[in-house]
This record gives structure tokens, C-alpha cells and sequence, in this order.
């Protein structure tokens, strides 16, 4: 091991008045873009990104979350984060500030999705010409130190002809499913074997299926939609919006509990979908049943009672007359509230029963408490009144009428086309990685020389992710012994 | 009949422990021996001594292994008998899965007994094996109808019996890794190599990744069909998914020289803690997967 270290003279004209700092870091375009490169395929940044996404993550389960779509309505983000300050005390302001309270739509985890994304497809960029190097044209002929320190090396001497020796290896590679290749050297023979070459295209495979699953991410959250509480009550139509032009109605749902512990064991709702008027789906959904029209999925997810009201002015002319969901539970629960508008009068009419199984000293079985607002007002309700069922009440010059209870079926009803790249993403996903660990990519090289009494053989192999190989590699090499050995052996 | 297996379980495994144990110990305790008389008396008799010390106590490790795999035989036959009684997999509550955990690690630990002979790992992956066990011991067993989000058999029952394959490869891993922590450098005598353990955890990891990958997948496509959304942050999916970035760095670090060795057993170790919590969550987290059958409201 010698080293020689060259010195080379600066030709006189070219020495320039040179200080300090011109050694120092230089700036240019290509400079800049050759270290980013080398930053982004560095395992260690790899790495990095990877457990900082692991440590957002565990922040994001250990840390309450806000629930979706709570952000866009700033009263009510305050209130739940009011909520909070019992528990964290001065630092809720600080983790709020952070954006711990909604950590996965934080600038820090954008960042941190948007440098993996970009160092995982720079690997692969790096990786891929190698790959395909490796899996078309291999290097055939390997040194003697190769065969000195491979992971897995055996030498064998045998008494026959190098080409019987290199027949015999040959034959029993070709049995493991091998794939071999020759290569003259003078005297000596170079054998290359692999199996399962595009094995290690299953890493790139797994890269770019997380690039396609972000994809599919990204168009869900800007193209899609997602209702998590669409409320619809029974025998009320309610447009879904967002784009769709579909109108929905709640035909009816059953709950099914199970007799022996009263946990619900059944939710089904019959859904039919309109356009323009005309049915154009209809459906009975379950809790792992959804329904599927246009891209737009319903899903069963929760329910609850309802109110059918019914509105008419003084010339009895109808004016609303629709199942009111009451949707929401009052602080102290034991009351049910729904809401409705009628936008013509500007007044908003909250609609209070009493939760099942509660009773109250004022509302009684078969009441409703109405309590109607003037859209703008300062909170104080223009009347707050009890109505029998069937009784219709005069408030603002109107008659409400509370006409039934009903039920309300509670749907998530989604938009996302993204999906498809997602499940083709997770596809890939599963295959690549599957393909990486259990199609392990074999390769072995041998090199067979004459000797005055023979042939000496060199088998040497690398082993990676692979069980299998290291004793179906003794095996291989006690095959060919044995065969080489046989009739004449001494 | 399920019981009667689970209990038989959990004597074999506690029994299958002891055994190991004891030989462990006695081997250890032959080998300082034989070090010391060595040192007193000359290094020729040493080499003989050992072997015939160590017979005794291997032929007990043998039955250790021997009770090992009846201990596997009847957690087996326990969760066989109770999916027929309960006429599903054994996978719906806290109860079925932590008597399905513990099968995982004792499967998993002896496929890599019977591949690397390493019973010394025994020691760390049965007694995880057996806690899980006795804490199944401490929860209500009741077979309650399944919620209805439950209710798809088919996905259900994939998901968490592919899950188990990757908690029980990771405690192998976690095994090999707490045992290669303990040593120094060199390693220890008495102990598995430590280039040995590294390829162990390699190789429970490699089984166990894929395991893992597919564990989340299906989860996704069960939360799509059941909750509308085939990602919703709830805590059990991003602990899965902590859990998933640990082990996927662990493999890229070993890629990289500097992190072989000490820095990736500590990524294992972090690994499995990422499994417990993720396995454990639901205690304390609720969300979407509060379907222990812990908390009867
Ligand atoms: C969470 C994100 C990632 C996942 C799930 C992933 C997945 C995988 C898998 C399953 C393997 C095969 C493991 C092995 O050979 O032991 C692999 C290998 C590899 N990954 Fe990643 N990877 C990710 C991120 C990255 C990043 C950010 C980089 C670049 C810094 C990278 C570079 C590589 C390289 C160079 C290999 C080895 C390829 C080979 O041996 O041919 N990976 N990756």
C-alpha cells in the first residue's frame, strides 16, 4: 500500500494576488444546485427528515388535535382553545403560536413533506441508473480480494477440467434459478449468476409510490370535498353543494341494537340522490356499506332526532316545512337543539326538545321549545316559546307547527378524486417493498483457474436482506464438491 | 376450551422462561468457573471442562424450547377455539389481541431460534410474550357483538393477524437490540455476538416492514370504506405511522457506516416502544379506534 502524493508547481503567470477568503466559499449557480443535490441524496438528511417527520407525528398523537375545519371559524377555535388552558396552562398561547394544536397542516410539516418528497426522488434519480447498470449489465469479473472478503466465499480445488468445473457450477446455479454469465479471461473463467435483478427496482418502486400517495393527498384536499356531519332528517331533501348539482334525501333509517347489551349492532338509512329533480340513485346505506354516485361517496356515520316543523304566514300560505335535525346537544345534555332559517323574514328559529331518556320540568313528552331570532339581532330572542305537537303557535305573524318527532340520519358524504392515486400509491407501496425484502436480489461470482491437478474454484457472494441465501449458498458449494469430487474422488 | 388452552399457554410460556433461564445462568456461571480455574491452572483444561458443564444445562435450554413451541401450540389452539365460539377472528377486543400479540412474539421469536439458535434472545422475548398474557389475565374476556364499524369480518381480520406478524418480528428485533446493547464493543462471553444480533434485527425488520406497510394500507382502506376517509390523523394511525418512519429509517440507516451498530439498535429500540404506544393508545387516546371493549359506555 504505497501512496504517492503529486505536487504540481503554479506556472508563475498564473499566481495571482490570492487572500484567505477566496478559499473560502465560493458562489455559483452550479455550485449551489451540486450541493443541494449531494445535500438532498445524503442518507444522513434522509434520516434526519424521516425521524423529524417521526417526532411531529408523536407530538401530533400526544397533543390534542383541533378538529377539522374548527380553524375557519374563529369563534369557535377560540372557545376550544379556551378549553384547553386548564390542561396546558401558559403554554397553550405558545403551542397554539407553534402550530402544535393542528400539527398536519403546519408549515413545519409541510416543509418537512416537501424536502422528504424532494430528497426521496433525488435518491432515486441518484439510484436508478445504478440499478438498471446492475441489473443489465453486471460486472462479470471479480479480483482475487473480492473473493478474499465477499460476505459468503468458498474455495474449492477438484481434480476436473476447469470447463467440467465451470459446467457443473453452472448447472447447479441454473437449478437455484439462476441466471449466469461467462467471461474468458486467458486460462480463466469468470462466472457471474444473479437472480431476481429488478428485486432492488422495488426501492425505487416504494419511493415513487409515496410521491404518487402525496399526489393523491394534494388533489383530494383541493379538488375534493369532505361534509363529516351532513344531516339529513327523514323525509327531507337537502342539497349536497359543493359542485355536484345532487339533492339528498333520507328516506328513512333504523337503528338495530343487540338484545342481549344494547350496543347498536346496525345503522341503515335509505338514500335516494336527485339532479334536476330526478332520482338518479337509490341506495340503502350501512355503517361499512357507502354509496357511491359521480364520485361522491355517503357514508353512514351517526344519528339523532329531529323535529318536523312546519311555517306558514298568515294567509296559511306554507312558507317552510322540513324535518329539523337537532343536531346539537345543550351544555348540560339533557336538551337537543336545531336550527332553521327562513332567510325571506330574516329570522333564524332555534328548535330545543329534550334528549331521550332525560325529562324537564318545562318541556314536556310531545313539546318543542321554540325560540325565534331577527338574523343580526343582539342575542336576545324576539320570543321563546313552548308548542305542543300539532298546536301551531303564532310568533312574528307567523304559525309554526311543530308537527312530529323524527329522526335524523347523520352522512359523511365525500369527494375525493385523489383516491385512486392513493390506493395505486399503497399498491405500489406493498409491492415494492414486498419486492425489495422478498424477492432479494442474489448475485455470486466465481472465478475457476487450472492447476497441474485440476481446477481451483473461487465462489464468493454478497447477501443482503436475504435468509435464504447464506445456507443455500453452503448447499450450492457442497453440490458442486461432491459432483466435481465424484468418480474421482481419492 | 379456550381458557383452559390460554391458561396452559401461559404456564408453558412461564415455564419454557425458567427453563431458559436456569440454563442461561448455570452457563454463565460454568463458564466464569472454568475462566477462573483457566486462569489458575492453565489453559488446557479449560476447553474440556466447558463442554462437559455445558451439557447439563443446554439439554434444559432444549426443553425450554421444547415447551417454547407447546406454549405456541396452545395460545394456538386458544385463539382457534374462540374464533369458533365467537364466530369471527380472535382480534376484536383488548382481550383477543394481547393473547394474539403474545403469539406473534413467541411465533416469530422461534422461527428465529430455529434459524440462528440464539435461546439467549428467549430471554427478553418470552417474558414480553408473557407479560402480554398475564395483562390479557387482567381485562374482561367477554365476546360483546362487534360496533358496526367492525363489522367488515374479512379486512378486519387481515389487518390485525398481518400486525401481529410485524409486533412479533419487532420484538424480536427489540430483543436482539437490547442485547446488543448491553455489551460492550467486543462483545461478552456468554452473549450472541454483537454482529450476530445486528443481522438478527436486520432480519426481523426486513420480515417485519413489509408486515407493517401492509398493516397501514389495509387500515386505510378499512377507514375508507367504514369512516369516509382513508386518512384522518386519528392517533392510532399516526402512531402506526411514527412506528412505520422509525422502522423505515432504521433500515436506510444501516445503509449509512456511521449508523450501524449502537446508533440503529437504539432506532429499534425506539421501534418498539413506537409498537407498545401504538398498541397500547387506544388506552389513553380514544379517537376513531377506542374499540378495546375497555370502556363500557
Ligand atoms: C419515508 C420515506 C422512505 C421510504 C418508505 C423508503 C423506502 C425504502 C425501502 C423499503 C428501501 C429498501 C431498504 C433496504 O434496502 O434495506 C429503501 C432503500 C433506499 N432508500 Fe429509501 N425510503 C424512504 C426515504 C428515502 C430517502 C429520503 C432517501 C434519500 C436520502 C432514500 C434513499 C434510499 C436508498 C439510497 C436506498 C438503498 C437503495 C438500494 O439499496 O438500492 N430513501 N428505501
Amino acid at each position: 500500500m504505497s501512496q504517492t502524493v503529486r505536487t504540481t508547481a503554479l506556472p508563475a503567470a498564473s499566481r495571482e494576488p490570492v487572500d484567505d477568503l477566496d478559499g473560502g466559499l465560493t458562489i455559483s449557480p452550479w455550485g449551489i444546485l451540486d450541493r443541494l443535490w449531494h445535500l438532498f441524496i445524503s442518507m444522513r438528511t434522509g434520516l434526519i427528515l424521516i425521524l423529524a417527520l417521526a417526532v411531529l407525528g408523536l407530538i401530533g398523537t400526544l397533543l390534542v388535535q383541533a378538529p377539522a375545519g374548527l380553524q375557519s371559524d374563529p369563534g369557535a377555535y377560540a372557545t376550544w382553545l379556551d378549553s384547553l388552558r386548564p390542561k396546558y396552562g401558559g403554554w397553550t398561547g405558545i403551542l397554539n403560536a407553534l402550530g402544535l394544536f393542528s400539527i398536519f397542516t403546519s408549515i413545519w410539516f409541510k416543509g418537512i413533506v416537501v424536502l422528504l418528497t424532494t430528497s426521496i426522488l433525488a435518491c432515486s434519480a441518484n439510484r436508478a441508473p445504478y440499478l438498471w447498470k446492475q441489473a443489465t449489465r453486471p460486472r462479470t469479473n471479480m479480483s482475487e480480494t473480492f473473493f478474499a472478503h465477499a460476505p459468503l466465499s468458498a474455495s474449492v480445488t477438484a481434480p476436473a477440467e476447469p470447463d467440467a468445473a465451470l459446467a457443473e457450477l453452472q448447472a447447479a446455479l441454473r437449478a437455484r434459478h439462476f441466471r449466469t454469465i461467462t467471461e474468458r479471461d486467458g486460462d480463466a473463467i469468470h462466472l457471474y449468476a444473479d437472480r431476481f435483478r429488478w428485486g432492488p427496482f422495488g426501492t425505487v418502486i416504494a419511493h415513487l409510490s409515496l410521491v404518487f400517495i402525496l399526489i393523491g393527498a394534494l388533489v383530494g384536499s383541493s379538488l375534493g370535498f369532505r361534509i363529516p356531519d351532513f344531516m339529513a332528517a327523514i323525509g327531507t331533501k337537502v342539497e349536497v353543494g359543493n359542485g355536484t348539482g345532487l339533492t339528498l334525501e333520507a328516506r328513512s333509517f333504523t337503528d338495530t341494537y343487540n338484545t342481549e347489551n344494547g350496543a347498536p349492532s346496525d345503522y341503515a338509512s335509505d338514500i335516494v340522490l336527485y339532479r334536476d329533480g330526478a332520482q338518479v340513485a337509490a341506495q340503502t346505506i350501512r355503517v361499512n356499506q357507502p354509496m357511491q354516485y359521480d364520485g361522491v361517496t355517503i357514508y353512514q356515520s351517526f344519528y339523532g332526532p329531529a323535529a318536523a316543523m312546519q311555517v306558514k304566514d298568515a294567509n296559511g300560505a306554507v312558507l317552510f316545512d322540513e324535518g329539523v335535525p337537532l343536531a346539537w346537544g345543550s351544555t348540560d345534555k339533557n336538551k337537543r337543539v336545531g336550527r332553521f332559517a327562513l332567510p325571506d323574514q330574516g329570522l333564524t328559529v332555534f328548535v330545543v326538545g329534550v334528549a331521550s331518556g332525560e325529562v324537564d320540568a318545562q318541556i314536556k313528552p310531545g313539546q318543542m321549545q321554540l325560540e325565534v331570532y331577527r338574523e343580526g339581532s343582539d342575542g336576545t330572542p324576539l320570543a321563546t316559546q313552548i308548542v305542543s305537537q300539532g298546536q301551531p303557535a303564532r310568533i312574528a305573524d307567523l304559525d309554526f307547527t311543530f308537527v312530529r318527532e323524527r329522526q335524523f340520519t347523520g352522512l359523511i358524504v365525500a369527494r375525493d378524486p385523489g383516491v385512486p392515486f392513493v390506493w395505486g400509491g399503497a399498491l405500489l407501496l406493498v409491492l415494492g417493498v414486498c419486492l425489495v425484502f422478498f424477492f432479494p436480489n442474489r448475485r455470486a461470482w466465481a472465478l475457476i483457474r487450472r492447476r497441474p491437478d485440476g481446477s481451483a474454484i473461487e465462489v464468493g457472494a454478497i447477501v443482503r436482506h436475504d435468509v435464504g441465501f447464506e445456507s443455500d449458498f453452503r448447499n450450492l458449494v457442497n453440490e458442486v464438491k461432491l459432483a466435481l469430487a465424484g468418480p474421482s474422488a481419492s | 376450551m379456550s381458557e383452559y388452552s390460554f391458561v396452559a399457554g401461559i404456564l408453558a410460556v412461564g415455564l419454557a422462561l425458567i427453563c431458559y433461564a436456569i440454563a442461561f445462568a448455570s452457563v454463565r456461571f460454568a463458564r466464569t468457573r472454568t475462566a477462573m480455574a483457566g486462569a489458575r491452572g492453565g489453559a488446557g483444561a479449560a476447553g474440556g471442562s466447558v463442554t462437559t458443564v455445558t451439557r447439563g444445562p443446554s439439554s434444559l435450554a432444549t426443553y425450554g424450547t421444547l415447551i417454547a413451541w407447546l406454549a405456541l401450540a396452545f395460545i394456538t389452539a386458544s385463539l382457534t377455539f374462540r374464533t369458533i365460539v365467537v364466530g369471527h377472528g380472535p382480534f376484536a377486543n383488548m382481550y383477543e389481541f394481547s393473547i394474539a400479540f403474545a403469539w406473534g412474539v413467541l411465533a416469530m421469536y422461534l422461527y428465529f431460534e430455529h434459524r440462528y439458535h440464539q435461546r439467549v434472545l428467549g430471554l427478553i422475548a418470552l417474558p414480553i410474550a408473557l407479560a402480554m398474557l398475564i395483562y390479557a389475565t387482567t381485562i374482561p374476556s367477554t365476546a360483546d357483538p362487534l360496533v358496526p364499524a367492525l363489522q367488515n369480518n374479512l379486512l378486519l381480520t387481515v389487518h390485525v393477524a398481518v400486525a401481529i406478524v410485524a409486533y412479533g418480528t419487532f420484538s424480536v428485533a427489540f430483543a436482539a437490540a437490547v442485547l446488543y446493547l448491553i455489551q460492550p464493543a467486543g462483545g461478552r462471553r456468554g452473549l450472541p455476538k454483537p454482529v450476530l444480533l445486528d443481522e438478527i434485527s436486520y432480519r426481523a425488520v426486513v420480515i417485519g416492514f413489509p408486515f407493517l406497510t401492509l398493516v397501514i394500507v389495509l387500515g386505510a382502506v378499512w377507514a375508507d370504506v367504514a369512516w369516509g376517509s382513508y386518512w384522518s390523523w386519528d392517533p392510532k394511525e399516526t402512531a402506526s405511522l411514527v412506528t412505520w418512519l422509525i422502522y423505515g429509517a432504521y433500515l436506510h440507516a444501516r445503509v449509512v457506516r456511521g449508523w450501524r451498530g449502537s446508533r440503529s439498535a437504539w432506532l429499534l429500540i425506539a421501534g418498539f416502544g413506537a409498537t407498545l404506544f401504538t398498541y397500547f393508545g387506544n388506552l389513553f387516546f380514544g379517537g376513531l379506534h377506542s374499540y378495546s371493549g375497555l370502556n363500557d359506555n
